[in-house]
């Protein structure tokens, strides 16, 4: 198994927002995770990244046949977790370029791979560019700051590429964005598909699975995983909205 | 307590040896003797400024207390070659430099460019040949002694560069003020004076560093004073990087023709105790000056920016950016004040200070103060005291990026929007590695708490 997580529990704030989460994710797979707003699957997201005030209380998280829980963001994305967030953070006075090398080698280093000297860097960040068809203009500002919507989720899809994780997890990637945009960096995340790289598509809503084609479909409500299937599901869930499977109708 | 007695009696005393060497060993500068009773004059009336005064009450002057500071005439310096200051030259040669070490022009150290048609280049003291009239005239002309340090510059200006730009000229490329200092066995004090002249229309880059070589302690007390002609435009880069145990305080006072466009970067990273007084006065309509300063105060370090801006004369434009980064038990004093006069309507001023702690330990004063008389202005200010963002910390950090890096990178980013405003590549790049640097060797201290 890539990630295997078995009766998971956390909390935020001393409220317990995941409660009792097991899942399984094979090498390769796409899975899509599901569910209405505020079921916690962005909680599950910040939680495989390592994010502080994310409390586990109870299960395991294994990546690789390895614990997660107490490893710091760093060790994690090191091991080859990479989260692309939701609201990509801008930083001001940080230089993109800088902070894509930055990270690159921060990682390699922590793998004991030999860092990249600016040329092959530059080399390197060309090509990745073309895949996102992102302006090269954006890596000479500071990180994120003054993008647009769609330049920020591009950016976020342009750092998976460059650092090739092993498990990448996007946390509601196609929110704000156009179609056009919305076809980019799907088409960004499909060229990343590979056996040995395995993706979790967290979103409300079914449209990005259009682009996305997932293996399997999940839906988180209430702190659980609620039902699981195959794409079918998603179409499901869109006729239907959230509320059958909790019995209730959705309000909205 | 007798300690304002005891502690006038210190700059008395800093202005009787001063005056006592000066008269045995510096050439016969008549025309700068006006400057010089005014200036001792000043000493003699101005007490030592104290907490009671609203523009001191931050500033800790207890240094002067405890070092007798001696005056600089003369010394080892003469000796110090090119090789000696190699790792405080910019990577890109600026047009002009010139090189004084503790306070005096050291000519086998300046670099000059056959000069332009129009440019005049003199010093104080008079190493760079007689002094042009119309620099003679022009010192002092602005200056004001806003307390008794700018008194005793007056009275004991040692040297200093003298810029005079010519109606109309456009001199391309900076003109590098750098100024060396060497620990003596006793430690010194040294009162430069700069002056800066562009007529009408004319248009320079000054680049002004203030650089300790070694980690001697001295004192520099300089005062620069610069004056813009109408339609002039000077971009003004000011770095501090003195010695670990150096005392640093420069009063730059700045007069503005009507739409001159005055652009300072001020980079305060350096010294034990640092304090730069700025007064920028509006004297033509439609003018700009854009200041913008990043003041570094690590582990008991004090650095205090003042800021006096005057909008005397309407449509003018004032911004104020400064921030300050502070570590352990680091202390910044930022007073930000601008005055708007009855008749200067449209003024358009924005002030800001934003400070990031680093430590609980370390202590910010900021005053943001605007006193408005007019009545259709546009001003505004705000001020900042916060931490490193936890959000962008995990944002590196997600990428692999080690919390101390991420840290680090914060800092640098936040440091290097001011950094930005210099036009130099250069200088910009020296002020980002300084500041790594330092804020490097800080974390040990970090990592205690």
């Amino acid at each position: 198994m890539m990630l295997s997580i078995k009766n998971l529990k956390a909390q935020v704030e001393g409220k317990e927002i995941i409660k009792g989460l097991d899942l399984q994710v094979g090498p390769g797979e796409v899975h899509a995770i599901m569910g209405p707003n505020g079921s916690g699957k962005s909680t599950l997201a910040h939680i495989l990244a390592g994010r502080d005030g994310y409390d586990v209380t109870d299960g395991e998280i294994l990546f690789e046949g390895r614990s997660l829980i107490g490893l710091a963001p760093e060790e994690r994305a090191s091991r080859g977790i990479f989260l692309a967030f939701q609201y990509p953070v801008e930083l001001p006075g940080v230089n993109n370029t800088h902070f894509l090398k930055e990270a690159l080698n921060a990682q390699r280093k922590a793998r004991g791979e030999p860092e990249l000297d600016s040329v092959a860097f530059l080399k390197l960040i060309r090509e990745k560019l073309a895949m996102v068809s992102m302006s090269p203009e954006l890596l000479k500002r500071p990180v994120n700051a003054g993008f647009s919507g769609g330049e920020k989720k591009r950016n976020e899809i342009l750092q998976m590429a460059l650092l090739e994780p092993r498990l990448a997890i996007l946390d509601e990637t196609d929110s704000g964005l156009d179609i056009d945009a919305l076809k980019t960096v799907s088409d960004g995340v499909n060229a990343l598909r590979s056996p040995d790289r395995s993706v979790i598509l967290v979103t409300h809503y079914q449209r990005l699975l259009d682009y996305i084609q997932p293996d399997f479909v999940h839906v988180l409500a209430g702190g659980r995983i609620v039902r699981s299937g195959d794409k079918g599901l998603a179409k499901e869930l869109e006729a239907k909205g959230y509320g059958w499977l909790s019995g209730q109708d959705e309000a909205a | 307590m007798s300690s304002d007695t005891q502690t006038q009696h210190d700059v008395q005393e800093i202005l009787r040896l001063g005056q006592q060497r000066m008269a045995r060993v510096m050439p016969d500068t008549d025309w700068q003797s006006a400057t010089r009773k005014r200036g001792t004059a000043g000493v003699a009336t101005m007490a030592r400024p104290d907490r009671k005064q609203e523009a001191w009450r931050y500033t800790p002057l207890g240094f002067l207390d405890q070092a007798e500071f001696q005056p600089i005439v003369e010394g080892p310096f003469d000796a110090l070659q090119l090789s000696d200051i190699d790792d405080l030259m910019l990577t890109d040669p600026p047009r002009i430099r010139l090189v004084f070490v503790n306070g005096y022009l050291a000519s086998g150290l300046c670099a000059m460019a056959k000069s332009a048609d129009g440019v005049t280049l003199s010093s104080l003291a008079g190493g760079l040949g007689e002094v042009p009239a119309m620099l003679r005239q022009q010192l002092d002309a602005i200056a004001e002694h806003n307390h008794v340090f700018a008194a005793l510059n007056s009275a004991l200006m040692s040297d200093g560069a003298l810029i005079h730009l010519a109606a109309g000229v456009h001199l391309d490329g900076p003109i590098e003020i750098l100024h060396v200092s060497v620990g003596l066995e006793q430690p010194g004090i040294c009162h430069p004076r700069h002056l800066i002249v562009l007529e009408d229309g004319a248009r320079a880059e000054v680049i002004e560093r203030y650089c300790g070589l070694g980690d001697g302690a001295y004192f520099t007390n300089a005062l620069i004073e610069v004056s813009l002609g109408s339609d002039s435009e000077l971009l003004h880069q000011r770095m501090q990087e003195e010695s670990p145990h150096a005392q640093h305080l420069s009063d730059l006072q700045v007069h503005l023709g009507a739409r001159s466009l005055y652009r300072l970067t001020l980079a305060a990273l350096g010294g034990a105790w640092s304090r730069n007084d700025v007064r920028v006065t509006f004297g033509g309509e439609g003018a700009t000056a854009e200041l913008d300063g990043l003041m570094l105060a690590r582990d008991r370090q004090f650095n205090d920016v003042h800021l006096d801006v005057r909008h005397e004369v309407p449509h003018c434009t004032s911004r104020e950016t400064f921030k300050g980064i502070l570590d352990g038990s680091g202390r910044v004093v930022f007073d930000g004040h601008i005055v708007v006069a009855r008749d200067a309507q449209k003024t358009d001023a924005v002030l800001s200070n934003r400070n990031l702690m680093l430590a609980r330990s370390a202590e910010v004063d900021t005053k943001p103060q605007l006193e408005i008389y007019a009545d259709d202005v546009k001003c505004s200010h705000g001020t900042t005291v916060g931490e490193l963002d936890p959000d962008m910390l995990f944002y590196l950090r997600s990428r692999g990026i080690p919390a101390d890096q991420a840290k680090q990178m914060l800092c640098q980013g936040f440091a290097q929007e001011v950094f930005d405003t210099m036009a130099s590549q250069a200088l910009r790049a020296r002020a980002g590695q300084l500041l790594a640097s330092r804020l490097l060797t800080s974390t040990p201290e970090q990592g205690e708490r």
